[in-house]
């Protein structure tokens, strides 16, 4: 009798030291996660000082030349040999086949057997002081030349859009890791404690084929995840008080969910509780504040024109003008996606004429206006505009299936696009790297995803080397193994 | 140092085997050593034909290192001295080998008495010998160069001055002598490791500017005013693997912004007392210059940063720092390395002249502070003029006026100012433009009028005055889509 005693007793200190062991171990797991994370915004009393913390401002590792970014993805990828990279050599060869040597060993996502060669369709000049080449497709982004920095030779390694939108977006063309706006407000946190640090806007009727991953936190605490705002009618989804329910009792019901998520991290500690509390705290702040910030019916007439807004509306033009009003309260990270750029020259609505003019006559004006509406703000100095898509066009005619296409399109290109970037500490009316006199391949100062995201870092303040997350046993970063920074597009 | 042999392909590919041959009489020596040692003490059972054996080889090595030695010394460089103790220790390792192998081996079997002592001194020698040609390889007192504290004064070691390995931080670069704090920092950290008082290499000292100007063996290295024909630069131009090129292949290189600023120093008269600020600084001198301040050449090596960016600040009172947070303002260093902040009452629109004063503790270390939109009017201004380092300001929609913004024009680090929707005027702006550090001011929606810009803008050109648009200015902006409607209507025709 005495012995099973004992034996229980010794069974119940066993488990007790590993149920220890698992929270102790469960506990520094959570503190691993937060461990990096610096500095609060003065919410110290709350109970969930932790989550404030984990989503409150934060410090970079060196000054940074960008606070806040807008990135502004053009999915689907218009072509750059209509827009920024002007080929008078390719009118040459407009209608001749393709040459061998742009299709051995290379493989495209619809091209088969020999191509033609598509010369450039738009009217291409020099603006601005620097001279930087657009067509007649962008006459709006034209009058701003001088405030861009141009990237004329990127590169990518994958040529179907999903891929290649988690490469550009997370530093991997597979899924879970973290996009570059997630690490942003990882690093850096959010400034306005009212709205999220990563808002994301999209547009033209489709979400980006990569889904959510590319503005996902991967494995990053979900905190961290973009929030996706719609941009007609609600902007969050039940953000308004349904019938019947008063902004008070719904605080009080959040206050005790909360409370009760807050006893059950005290007993399991797993950081992901700490997201859902602060995810409560800042769906109710967010109820003031969102509905506020997203309502663009107290802008003045001439500003809505400028974008060529309409309130109520929910296009391109409208999430420019939301950007603008995000950065304007201090939100980290505004992603735009704009769907509708796969210029392949299969239908009336997918090439070259009809629909790549279509695009940009609804997103020129207002990216432009963009530009100087931060300007004139005082923003654009440190607000990071890039623009870009995941690949670029080939300098072919598309053919898919081997036949002639009935309009002018291009197939996806890896080797060379174009991407820019304006404010935020890079260079006013610059152009970096060239490509080949067809536009096949970038000749000089290539730059690939990797160096861009690098750059973007580096702008914001991180060493892409430095800045890492440890997971399942490695310390992980945006560039993973890869990256430079281009100093030379650096102000 | 005579040369006996005609120095040849062979002389010097023999020699460079020194360093590897070196090695094997030092650890064979040392085994036989331990071994008599073990041997005697009767910890081990070991038997004499075994150390025999090993210092025979010992004696071999020592030999042949030896001469592989001397011919390595025949290319010359070396301090004569030190090469003189080194060679003559190196030839006593032989020697003494070769003397305790005969006895041990029982060549001899008279006077067995003088093996110890010879196989003592072999063992010795090899000590002195090996740090004699550590110190000929590396330079003097390399191997001690980093001995920590306490040891460094309890072996009389100097305190160490400076780290040769990277250049020191320079905080005002315009105030910094370009031979003194940029050009021999460069050379001794990548140059006078085979260019110094032990050794010549080319007959050739870059330790300083007078043995600089002296030159080597050719005569001198630099043409003061002609940088591309001056061999120093020359050597570091020509590729790496050409048998001219310096620093040698194999060894740490000069960095190209590194070479930029040897040859800008050489261009403008390689002066030895000369100022930045007293020299020609042309556009492509400056990112070199710039990467100086920031302390690495490296990938974060900053090209135009401001120079606030470079003061040292003592950290911030923690208790200012509580008391600002507590009033619902961000305050954070701006960096990790950095004890500058930035502050934001982007979450304190109520945040008003009765708290400016939570700032006076930090008024060294506040550098960009955010302040749009609040409650803070004249009164405030007052007390952020006292923050000496303030670098961007935002004061929009605030009831600034332009009597408050007189008081920050002597704020010799602000650069931007943010009075859009403010009720400035053309006289204030007038004012404020006169700031010798300011670059951007954006007055958008506040009472400065066009004309009044354009007047400033005329007595200051380089500043960056910001309007926005109008009603008149976005009809003119849509203008710009009026090539769109053209091309559409061309079409349709």
């Amino acid at each position: 009798m005495e012995k099973l005693l004992k034996e229980l007793q010794h069974a119940n200190l066993h488990s007790q030291t590993r149920r220890h062991f698992l929270q102790s171990a469960g506990f520094g797991l959570g503190a691993l996660g937060l461990g990096s994370l610096l500095g609060s915004c003065g919410n110290s009393n709350t109970e969930t000082s932790a989550t404030a913390e984990a989503m409150g401002a934060k410090i970079p590792q060196f000054a940074p030349k960008a606070k806040r970014v807008i990135y502004i993805h053009m999915a689907g990828a218009p072509s750059q040999l209509e827009l920024f990279d002007y080929k008078p050599e390719l009118e040459k060869y407009h209608g001749k086949d393709c040459p061998a040597e742009f299709l051995e060993g290379k493989k495209f996502a619809f091209i088969q057997g020999v191509p033609k060669m598509l010369g450039p369709q738009g009217k291409f000049n020099q603006y601005g002081q620097s001279g930087a080449w657009m067509s007649d497709y962008i006459p709006y982004l034209q009058t701003v030349a001088d405030e861009i920095t141009f990237i004329k030779a990127m590169h990518t390694d994958q040529f179907n859009h999903a891929p290649a939108q988690l490469l550009l977006h997370t530093g991997s063309a597979r899924l879970g890791r973290p996009s570059l706006g997630a690490w942003s407000v990882y690093g850096l946190g959010s400034e306005n404690q009212n709205l999220p640090g990563f808002i994301v806007l999209a547009s033209g009727g489709r979400q980006p084929d990569a889904g959510k991953s590319v503005y996902g936190s991967g494995f990053l605490p979900s905190v961290y995840q973009g929030v996706q705002c719609r941009t007609g009618g609600d902007p969050v989804l039940y953000v308004t008080d349904p019938n019947g329910m008063n902004r008070n009792m719904r605080k009080q019901t959040i206050e005790a969910i909360n409370e009760i998520n807050k006893q059950t991290y005290d007993d399991v500690k797993d950081p992901e509780i700490l997201t859902r509390i602060s995810q409560y705290e800042m769906a109710f702040r967010m109820q003031m504040s969102v509905p506020e910030v997203m309502d663009v019916s107290k802008e003045p007439q001439f500003i809505l024109d400028m974008y060529g807004v309409k309130p109520g509306e929910g296009t391109f033009a409208m999430n420019c003008l939301l950007a603008r009003k995000l950065i304007e309260n201090d939100v980290r990270f505004v992603q735009l996606f704009d769907w509708g750029w796969d210029g392949h020259g299969t239908t009336a609505g997918d090439n070259i004429e009809g629909g790549l003019r279509n695009k940009c006559r609804l997103s020129d004006k207002p990216v432009a206006a963009l530009i100087q509406d931060l300007k004139m703000r005082g923003l654009l100095e440190e607000t990071l505009i890039i623009w870009g898509a995941e690949f670029g066009r080939t300098p072919m005619q598309e053919n898919r299936n081997g036949v002639v296409m009935p309009y002018m399109g291009r197939d996806h290109h890896l080797e060379a696009f174009t991407m820019w970037m304006a404010g935020g500490g890079v260079k006013k009316g610059y152009t970096h790297g060239e490509t080949d006199e067809l536009g096949y391949y970038g000749v000089k100062d290539r730059v690939h995803v990797h160096d861009l995201q690098a750059t973007i870092l580096h702008l914001m303040g991180f060493d892409h080397e430095k800045f890492t997350y440890p997971f399942q046993g490695r310390n992980f970063r945006l560039t993973d193994t890869e990256g430079k920074v281009v100093k030379n597009i650096i102000a | 140092m005579s040369t006996l042999l005609q120095a040849s392909d062979w002389t010097y590919f023999i020699g460079r085997f020194h360093p590897v041959l070196v090695h094997l009489p030092i650890g064979f020596l040392l085994v036989a050593a331990l071994l008599e040692i073990g041997k005697r003490i009767g910890k081990i059972s070991v038997s004499d034909s075994s150390i025999s054996f090993i210092l025979f080889w010992s004696a071999i090595g020592a030999t042949m290192a030896c001469i592989a030695g001397y011919l390595l010394s025949l290319g010359g460089g070396y301090d004569e001295e030190l090469l003189s103790d080194h060679q003559w220790q190196g030839i006593g390792v032989a020697v003494f080998a070769w003397i305790a192998w005969l006895f041990k081996s029982g060549k001899i079997s008279i006077g067995t008495a003088i093996y110890l002592p010879a196989l003592g001194l072999s063992t010795i020698l090899t000590f002195t010998a090996g740090h004699d040609g550590g110190s000929l390889t590396h330079g003097d007192g390399y191997l001690t160069q980093y001995t920590p504290e306490p040891f460094r004064s309890l072996a009389g070691i100097p305190p160490r001055t400076e780290e040769k390995t990277e250049i020191k931080p320079i905080t005002d670069i315009n105030q910094a002598v370009v031979y003194n704090d940029i050009v021999q920092p460069i050379l001794e950290m990548r140059c006078v490791q085979c260019h110094n008082a032990n050794k010549q290499k080319g007959g050739l000292r870059m330790d300083n500017m007078v043995m600089l100007l002296k030159g080597g063996e050719d005569g001198p290295i630099f043409v003061s005013g002609k940088a591309l024909e001056s061999a120093m630069i020359k050597r570091c131009l020509l590729p790496e693997n050409d048998d001219n090129h310096m620093p040698p292949k194999g060894k740490p290189q000069l960095s190209e912004a590194q070479i930029t600023l040897l040859s800008w120093w050489i261009e403008q008269g390689a002066s030895a007392d000369k100022k930045v600020s007293d020299l020609k600084i042309s556009e492509q001198v400056k990112p070199a210059l710039a990467s100086l301040t920031s302390g690495s050449g490296g990938e974060n090596a900053k090209s135009a940063d401001s120079p606030v960016l470079s003061l040292q600040v003592p950290v911030p009172n923690e208790k200012a720092l509580e008391a600002i947070k507590k009033a619902g303002l961000l305050v954070l260093p701006i960096s990790h390395d950095k004890n500058l902040l930035e502050v934001s009452a982007v979450n304190a629109s109520a945040f008003g002249d009765q708290q400016i004063n939570l700032f006076s503790p930090l008024s060294e270390q506040i550098i960009w502070l955010k302040l749009g939109g609040t409650k803070v009017t004249d009164t405030s201004v007052k007390e952020l003029s006292k923050l000496k380092n303030l670098n961007k300001l935002h004061l929009e929609y605030t009831a600034v006026t332009d009597a408050g913004l007189s008081l920050l024009k002597d704020l010799q680090y602000l650069e931007y100012i943010n009075l859009v929707g403010t009720k400035v005027t053309d006289a204030g702006l007038k004012n404020i433009a006169s700031s010798k550090s300011l670059k951007n001011i954006y007055i958008w929606k506040s009472a400065v009028t066009e004309n009044g810009v354009a007047e400033v803008q005329k007595l200051h050109p380089d500043l960056h005055i910001v309007n926005g648009f109008n009603e008149a200015k976005v009809a003119e902006f849509l203008k710009a889509g009026d090539t769109l409607k053209q091309a559409e209507i061309s079409k349709t025709k």
